[in-house]
Order: C-alpha cells, then sequence, then structure tokens
C-alpha cells in the first residue's frame, strides 16, 4: 500500500510537475502594477507647487470575505453596516474573485485599525495611493487644472490589447489644465511588481527575489514658467471680481501668470469631490469652472488702439507717423452724436492719439480701413483663430469680416465698421490672445506660442525633456519704427495718459487701458494691457476685470501691481503702492443677479 | 539487574521522534511564515501548542512504560468502559468543532473523544480476543471483538465524525487476522471496502475485481461455496454501491464521494474539488526537492485548506518535495516493519494483538490520509499520526505506541496468568 502511495507522490512530484506547477503559479503568483508617483510641478523659481502625499484605500475582494465579518470592517471604517453591504453587493458585480477598490481616502487611523484586524478579514485588502496637494497660496486652479477617477467608457474606449496596465478602475487622471496636457508625462508607465499572493490575494512574498520585476519608467516633472508668487498676488488681488490674468514672459512666451476668477481649490478635487460639492460648483452662476483667461470674449475696448495704429501705419491709412487727425470731441460721422470722444483735443498724431486713447484719431482710421484687410491683420496677431499652446482649452474670439455681418444679418455700415477701430462692437478677444498681442509689441513683433512648461526632468535620471511640440514663433514683419511709434504711446499712457496712476515706482513700462461696453445694463468691463521694463520687456500682462467699470480703476492697478511684483520679487510700500492697491481691492464686479432684478 | 527499561525498543522511540519532528517543521512552517501576519491568532499559536501537547504525549508514554503489564490488563474493561462513558459524555455536553460533536473541554484545554476511543477501542478488542479457551471457535469471540470496536464507532458516527469511525471499522480486519479467524473470512471482510472503491473509479473495473475474486477464492479453497460467497459479495457490493449513488445519497453527498478522481471538473473545482486540486498544485509546484522551508508558495499563501492538520503531508510535499515525502513515507514504512517485527516477537496473543493493532491503526491513517491528500481517496477527515496538528491524536497515537513498546518491553511478564 505504502509503495502505492510511493509512486502516486512521484507522479504527482516528478511526472506531472509542469502541469500541476503551472496550476499552483496560476493560484499563487500575481503581476502586481506598481504606478509611478505622479510627476510633481515646480513653478519657474524651482518652488515646488504640486506634490503628492499618501492616501489609502481599501479593496474588498466578496468571494473570499467572510460576510459575518460585516459589522468589524464597518465598525473600523466608521459607517454603518449597511454601507459595507452596499459596497460588497458593488465589489460582487464588478468580479467576485478580485480585489475591488470599494472604500477610497480612508483616514490613516482608519487604516491602520483594519491593518492589525487583517487577520480577521479575510478578503479584504489595501492599496496605498499618491493624492495631489498643493502647498503654495497659488491656486492656478484653471492653469494647473484637477485630476479624476478614470470613468468606464474611457477604461472601455483604452485599447486594452496593448494598454491594459496603464490605467484600470479607481485610477486617477488628469481632466483639466496641465494635469489634462501632460498626462502621459506626468502618469509615466506602471511598472510590474511579481509576487506571491495568498488565497485572500494579499502579497506575502516577492518572486525570485525581484528578479523580473520592472520598475514604472517614464514619469516626469514639470516645471513650469508660472511663477507661484504672482500667481497667488493675482489671485489675491481678486477679490469681489470676477475677471482674468495672463501674464507672459514677451522672450519666449512663458506664461508666469493665469488667473480666472473665480476659481475653486483644486484641493478639494484631487482626491474624488462629494456629489453635491461638485454640482454646486457646475452650477454655480459665476461659472468657477470656466477658464476665464482662455474662455472668455469679450470687446477689447481701447487696448485695441495700439492694433489699430499699427495697421494704419502698415496698410498706409495714415499718410505718415507725421498726420495729424483733429478731434473735435467726437467724430463728425453721424453729427456727433454717436462717435463721442472724452474730451476735444484738437490735432493728434498717432502717438498723442494713443496717450490720450483719442476715439475719434481711430474712428477716422477704421472708417478708412477695409474689412478684409482688418480681418486678415487681426488674425496675424493671433486675433480670431485659436493660438499654438499647451492650454487645452480656449476659444478662437471673434473677429469679423463681411462674410459674418451677412450671415448674421447685422447692419453692416461705417458706423459699425467705424466701432471695430476703438475695440467695440462685434468682436470678441480672450485675455490669452491679448497678452500674447502685448508680449509681442513688447519684443518688436514676435509671437509666441504662450505655454506652461519650460521642461520635464525624469526624477530618478535627471533626464531632461525640452518642452514638447510647440510650434516656432511667429515674426509679425512689421516696420520697426512704427512698432516703436506705438510702444512710445504705451508709454505715454503709464508716464502722462489714462493709466500715470498705474506706474511702477522706478520703472519705465508701456501700457494702455481699456474700457470694454459689456451688453445690456451692466457696468462696463476694466481691460488693460501692460508690458515692462520699457526698454528690456520682461513680462507682458493682459487684465479684463468684468463689470467694474473704467480700464484705469482696476485692470491698470492690478497689472501694474504684478509686473512690479515679478520683476522686484515684492511690492515695496509706499504712495504709489497704496494709491493701486486701493484701486485693485475696492474695485467690485458688479453682481450679475443684483442688475437681473 | 538490568534496568526496568532494558527491553525499550530504541529504533522505535527514534522512528517517533524523527516523525514528530517532521510534524513540528511542517507546522512551524505554515504558521510562522511569512505571511504570518494573516493567519488567526489561533492558528499562528499552533506551534507552541503541539509542543505543548509533544510534552504531555512523552509524558503518557513514560507512564504507560511504567506500568506492569498485569495491572494493565486488568484495566483494560475499565479504560474501555471509561472511553465508551467519555463518548457519550462528549454527545452530551461536548463542543462541535469543524462539524463534529466529539470534544469534551476541561478548561482550556479539548480533548477529542473519538481519538481517545481507539485506544479503549484497540485494548477491549484485543483483551476479548486474547482471552479465549484454546477449544472454543474463534467465531463468536471474534464476533464479540468486532462488536467492541463497532460500538465506539456507532458512537462516533453519532458525534459526526464518519472519519474516525471508519478506523475502529478497518481495524476488524487486522485484529481478526491476527487473532486467528481464517484467512478467507478476513478475505471476505476486505472484500466491500476494495469492491466499493473501485465502483467509485469505474463499475467496469469493479466487475473486473469480481471476476478477480472468483479466480483467487478458488485457487485459494478449491471450494464452490467460498467462490460463490466472495462473487456474490463483490457484485453485491457494486450493486448497492451503484444504487446508493444514484438513487439514496444526495448529490452533495455523492459529489464529495466521487469528485476526488476528477477534482478538476468544472462543477468541483471551486467546491468539493477545493482541496485536492490545490493539494495536487501543492505536490506539484514542490517537485524533486522541494521549495524549502517556509518558501512553499501555496502553503505559505494558505491555498490548501486544513494544511496544518489533515493537509500537513502537503505541507511537506511542497517544501520539501518528492525527496521529503518519501523520506514521510519511509518513516511509517520503518515504523510499521518494526512493529510488526515486535509483534512477533511477543509470545502472548493479547501482545500479538495490541502491537498489530497499533501498526494497523497507524497504516490506516497512513494509507486513508496521504492517499487523499494525493487524490487517491475521497477527502476524508482523518489525521496523519504525529505529524498533523492535534492535540487529542498526538496523545492518542503516542498512547498507542506506549502500550506497543510496553508490550514488547514487558513480554516476558505476560506468561505468569495465561
Amino acid at each position: 500500500m505504502l509503495s502505492v502511495l510511493s509512486l502516486q507522490l512521484f507522479r504527482l512530484q516528478v511526472a506531472e510537475r509542469q502541469d500541476l506547477s503551472e496550476i499552483a503559479r496560476g493560484n499563487a503568483l500575481r503581476d502586481i502594477r506598481v504606478l509611478p508617483a505622479r510627476g510633481l510641478v515646480y513653478d519657474r523659481n524651482g518652488t515646488l507647487i504640486v506634490h503628492n502625499t499618501p492616501t489609502y484605500t481599501i479593496s474588498l475582494a466578496p468571494r473570499y470575505f467572510d460576510r459575518t465579518r460585516i459589522p468589524l470592517l464597518a465598525k473600523h471604517l466608521d459607517v454603518p453596516d449597511s454601507v459595507v453591504a452596499l459596497r460588497l453587493q458593488e465589489a460582487q458585480d464588478y468580479n467576485p474573485y478580485r480585489l475591488y477598490p470599494s472604500f477610497s481616502n480612508v483616514s490613516f487611523a482608519q487604516y491602520s485599525r483594519i491593518l492589525e484586524d487583517v487577520y480577521l478579514l479575510p478578503g479584504v485588502g489595501w492599496e496605498i495611493k499618491q493624492r495631489r496637494r498643493y502647498p503654495t497660496d497659488a491656486r492656478a486652479s484653471h492653469a494647473l487644472g484637477y485630476i479624476g477617477e478614470i470613468n468606464r467608457e474611457e477604461l472601455n474606449a483604452i485599447d486594452h490589447e496593448s494598454d491594459s496596465s496603464l490605467y484600470r478602475q479607481g485610477d486617477f487622471r488628469g481632466r483639466t489644465g496641465i494635469e489634462e496636457g501632460y498626462e502621459p508625462w506626468l502618469r509615466g508607465i506602471p511598472g510590474v511588481a511579481r509576487r506571491w499572493v495568498n488565497v485572500y490575494g494579499l502579497e506575502i512574498m516577492s518572486y525570485a527575489q525581484g528578479q523580473g520585476d520592472q520598475p514604472p519608467r517614464g514619469n516626469y516633472d514639470l516645471h513650469l514658467t508660472l511663477d507661484h508668487r504672482v500667481q497667488e498676488f493675482a489671485e489675491s488681488l481678486f477679490v469681489n471680481k470676477r475677471g482674468a490674468v495672463v501674464a507672459l514672459d514677451p522672450n519666449d512666451g512663458g506664461i508666469i501668470a493665469l488667473v480666472s476668477k473665480p476659481d475653486y481649490p483644486l484641493e478639494s478635487l484631487s482626491q474624488g469631490i462629494q456629489r453635491e460639492a461638485w454640482q454646486a460648483l457646475l452650477n454655480h452662476h459665476e461659472d468657477p469652472l470656466y477658464n476665464r483667461a482662455t474662455m472668455n470674449l469679450m470687446p477689447p475696448g481701447s487696448t485695441w488702439k495700439p492694433f489699430m495704429a499699427l495697421l494704419g501705419l502698415s496698410e498706409g491709412l495714415l499718410e505718415g507717423a507725421d498726420e495729424t487727425i483733429y478731434c473735435p470731441g467726437y467724430h463728425p460721422f453721424g453729427q456727433g452724436r454717436f462717435f463721442r470722444c472724452l474730451e476735444a483735443r484738437g490735432h493728434q498724431n498717432v502717438v498723442e492719439a494713443l496717450k490720450n486713447s483719442c476715439n475719434t484719431f481711430f474712428f477716422e482710421l477704421a472708417r478708412r480701413m477695409d474689412l478684409e484687410v482688418f480681418k486678415k491683420y487681426a488674425n496675424r496677431f493671433g486675433f480670431g483663430v485659436e493660438s499654438p499652446t499647451d492650454l487645452l482649452e480656449q476659444t478662437p474670439g471673434l473677429i469679423p469680416d463681411s462674410a459674418y455681418f451677412e450671415q448674421t444679418g447685422r447692419y453692416w455700415g461705417t458706423g459699425a465698421i467705424m466701432n471695430l477701430g476703438v475695440g467695440q462692437g462685434d468682436m470678441g478677444v480672450t485675455p490669452f490672445q491679448l497678452a500674447r498681442y502685448v508680449a509681442a509689441l513688447a519684443n518688436g513683433g514676435t509671437l509666441y506660442a504662450p505655454h506652461m512648461v519650460s521642461h520635464l526632468v525624469e526624477p530618478e535620471t535627471n533626464e531632461r525633456l525640452e518642452l514638447p511640440d510647440i510650434s516656432d514663433p511667429i515674426h509679425l514683419d512689421i516696420d520697426t519704427t512704427h512698432v516703436n511709434l506705438v510702444r512710445e504711446g504705451m508709454r505715454l499712457v503709464m508716464e502722462a495718459g489714462t493709466a500715470r496712476a498705474s506706474q511702477i515706482p522706478g520703472i519705465p513700462s508701456a501700457g494702455k487701458t481699456g474700457t470694454a461696453q459689456a451688453p445690456g445694463n451692466f457696468t462696463d468691463h476694466s481691460v488693460f494691457i501692460m508690458f515692462a521694463p520699457f526698454d528690456n520687456p520682461q513680462i507682458a500682462l493682459a487684465v479684463q476685470c468684468e463689470n467694474t467699470g473704467n480700464g484705469s480703476l482696476c485692470a491698470a492697478p492690478i497689472a501694474s501691481l504684478l509686473a512690479e511684483m515679478y520683476l522686484k520679487g515684492e511690492v515695496p510700500p509706499s504712495w504709489q503702492t497704496d494709491i493701486r492697491m486701493g484701486r485693485a481691492l475696492s474695485a467690485t464686479s458688479e453682481s450679475l443677479t443684483q442688475v437681473a432684478e | 539487574m538490568r534496568r526496568w527499561y532494558r527491553n525499550l525498543d530504541i529504533s522505535t522511540l527514534l522512528i517517533w521522534i524523527a516523525l514528530c519532528a517532521c510534524g513540528l517543521v511542517a507546522i512551524y512552517s505554515s504558521t510562522h511564515g511569512e505571511a504570518q501576519e494573516f493567519l488567526l491568532t489561533t492558528v499562528q499559536n499552533s506551534f507552541g501548542r503541539q509542543r505543548l501537547w509533544l510534552i504531555i504525549s512523552t509524558v503518557a508514554l513514560v507512564t504507560i512504560l511504567s506500568v506492569p503489564m498485569r495491572l494493565l490488563v486488568r484495566m483494560v474493561p475499565w479504560i474501555y468502559l471509561a472511553t465508551i462513558g467519555f463518548l457519550i459524555l462528549a454527545l452530551v455536553i461536548g463542543r462541535e468543532v469543524g462539524g463534529a460533536r466529539s470534544w469534551v473541554y476541561f478548561g482550556p484545554i479539548g480533548f477529542q473523544s473519538s481519538e481517545l476511543a481507539k485506544v479503549g477501542g484497540l485494548l477491549m478488542a484485543a483483551f476479548v480476543l486474547a482471552s479465549r479457551r484454546k477449544e472454543k471457535s474463534i467465531l463468536p469471540t471474534a464476533a464479540i471483538a468486532a462488536g467492541a470496536l463497532v460500538l465506539p464507532a456507532l458512537l462516533i458516527i453519532l458525534q459526526n465524525d464518519l472519519g474516525t469511525a471508519l478506523v475502529f471499522v478497518g481495524l476488524i480486519p487486522v485484529l481478526a487476522l491476527c487473532g486467528g479467524v481464517p484467512l478467507r473470512i478476513v478475505g471476505l471482510l476486505i472484500l466491500f471496502p476494495i469492491a466499493g472503491y473501485l465502483t467509485i473509479l469505474s463499475w467496469p473495473v469493479a466487475l473486473g475485481f469480481t471476476a478477480l475474486v472468483g479466480i483467487i477464492a478458488w485457487y485459494g479453497t478449491r471450494n464452490r461455496i467460498w467462490v460463490a460467497a466472495g462473487v456474490i459479495a463483490s457484485a453485491m457490493t457494486i450493486g448497492v454501491a451503484n444504487f446508493a449513488l444514484q438513487y439514496v445519497l444526495q448529490p452533495h453527498q455523492v459529489a464529495r464521494i466521487v469528485s476526488f478522481s476528477n477534482p478538476e471538473a468544472d462543477e468541483y473545482r471551486a467546491n468539493v474539488g477545493f482541496h485536492l486540486v490545490q493539494s495536487k498544485a501543492a505536490l506539484g509546484s514542490g517537485g524533486w526537492f522541494g521549495l524549502g522551508f517556509r518558501q512553499g508558495t501555496q502553503t505559505q499563501g494558505r491555498y490548501i485548506p486544513e494544511q496544518s492538520t489533515d493537509f500537513v503531508f502537503s505541507v511537506i510535499g511542497e517544501e520539501w518535495g518528492f525527496i521529503g515525502g518519501i523520506l514521510v513515507l519511509l518513516l511509517f514504512a520503518a515504523l510499521m516493519l518494526r512493529l510488526l517485527w515486535l509483534a512477533r516477537a511477543i509470545d502472548h496473543p493479547f501482545g500479538n494483538l495490541v502491537v498489530a493493532g497499533v501498526a494497523g491503526i497507524f497504516l490506516i491513517h497512513v494509507c486513508v490520509n496521504i492517499g487523499m491528500v494525493l487524490g487517491l481517496l475521497p477527502v476524508i477527515g482523518i489525521p496523519l499520526p504525529f505529524l498533523s496538528y492535534g492535540g487529542s491524536a498526538l496523545l492518542t497515537n503516542t498512547t498507542l505506541l506506549g502500550l506497543a513498546l510496553a508490550c514488547y518491553m514487558r513480554r516476558a511478564e505476560f506468561s505468569l496468568y495465561v
């Protein structure tokens, strides 16, 4: 009898070894995915602005879970028994034999309690995941973007033949901003750790001392062109206001600040948001999720005048830089009733017209221009078209041509076209486009692709990756003397013109105020474009403040303060500072609901 | 004068120590591996408790060796009565563990009455057989002896522990053979289980077996009546077994019985076949030399249920490989052969019967347990002597071994009162 047993033992252990050990490996060997830590984000000075902290997830494998332990698990998780039962059912529907992430973001205390009792809780697994944290005061909600759990449709859309390990149920991915745009680099490629697992699916030891494990790879840290000090200062100046700021480095198009207000705390979205909170964000009447910096269309107002001046000089609408146009306080077209100027300034050349923001001068330029040329020229400056950038959402804006007026059936006589000359009427530009345009004025005529990321660095190897796939700068081919005339006009705006109250102490700069008419009975929008220092521009800004009134009242002081912060690293106290701060902080966006009543 | 232990058989003791050591190693590995933290505290303590039981068992062994043979023999009926009483006690106040109501607790220590009953049953049956007058016919005595075994077996079935009860029944032919019951009757007795087993495997083979029985019976006895008895018994077993499998037993019972021959089948592998699939996988993953101490992937992952108790052999098979498994089998073979050699050296029927019965009990346990682990037999929950975790079983088996050693050591004392 014992020899029969020996023979069978031989058969199982030696003869059928291959097949049986295959079953054993199938039982107990599991390839466990190792996610790389999501890439960190640094600002242009190397300050860490986005990093990760661990969160704890409890998973359930219903087939192995002992249902009599529901009360114990519920007690440890501080939830009613019924919740555990419900999650078990969900996991059961997914796959009864696999661990399903049933409870995410449990506290460390809850996680520790469960770990202590894990021997009483078969079929319970855990996972430590990373959660995004934002250590600085800069929110930059729209620029950085949030991450969210991948949903079923997206999972199904992934080609599972090639990428089955890339995303799984419960994984997070970038949803907006650079989190979405740089998702492949931030996420990297998951590695594999071969582990022996026990009958409950829990890891017990490594396979062959870790041979054959593949470490995760391909994750990069992002280095942004953003300056977190300017960003957080800008956000702080926008109390009680709606609006946007885009600040660019005029020498390469790097985005120094990108503000859209109102915004939302990314922190609250970094770990799966509550449904009610999300609905509240979605339905908020001021729409905090809307990226005003790249999406908000409004007429540019008088910030359009530098563009018109260049158009006039380049296209020969003016007989020369010295041609003057007489301003009696209104444009004679329409008997002086509709096309008014702020005051009668007499004969003005282009520089004086810019300095004084003379409407009559630019009405006249518009009256002389051809609408198609206007549109073509505007498109060259990046208006009415999408810009190359690494930001994902933008609107092209609206620059009308004859086809537009024909199609919409609007009146487009001389009056409508003259309105375009002062940046009002049927046109819409974004702060983003204004910033790109003022950066081109600052650097003498080169349009850069605005971008958030300067370079990427692989944290392990320090391998440096230059910014991927952004188009080359576009040279506008405009006469330098023309640009210099416009720049001179803008300098005078700061020194003695409409924005003289918003000078940066000690730093010469150039700017242009704008007041965009708001439809209906609402207060006008305040708009401002600016670059500084005048001789060697380092920053170019566009600011839009919704329904706050005149451009010099709100947008100009904000732009000036931000430029000073960027250039000096601080805003030292002075009487100029007091004036600008006072104006910036006291300006308030008119409530949309109030007027509607 | 030589000391009282001068006739103690050292080699048996050495084998016993070796087997117990193998058991402790396997239990330690399955409870103190890298996955220790995932185990129930009670399981984690298995090793320590088994060590404690080993000490208790050693004390019992020494005690038994020091009892004079005459006193021992005189105590047999009382031991038997105590055994029956204990079984009934378990039925009344016992605690149910693993479905069987056979546990009696004295404070924290629990005794499995069905295990301990093996001692009393064996002693009583041997006592009855040995006390027969030479001139009386063997069969009535044998029937009484068999009854002495069937009574505890019935009580144990009432406790819902069929596996242990089968050991008592299995002991009947062993003792019968040694007690002088004619071979042909013993042959007839073991015909039933073999025919039944073959029926489960494949009834054509069982029919062939029936023919073989007829041929052997003819050459063995040259008597048509015996041939007829053998063939009819075999054929009846086949018929009854088939009938029971098809009409009497519930489907889940049938599945338990027949699944061992094909545990991988889809309808079995997740439930009744689970033990065997995992057990075979563990053995296969061990290969020639095993994966090493505390390195068994199936063992550490607890894929085999009951791995420190009934399926302890699969732990040895996975971690120590074919070499380790064969070593354990060889140790058991050596133990059995040594016990038979001891039995032959004793000149008294009681001594013969006890030693042979002990060997028989061990043989049944080893064959049924390892046969089960290897997938040759249905899953019947009986432990592997000295290796499986379980205090009562260790105590019982050590006591049995002690009785065998005592009978050999004190074989000279028998002649005084024959």
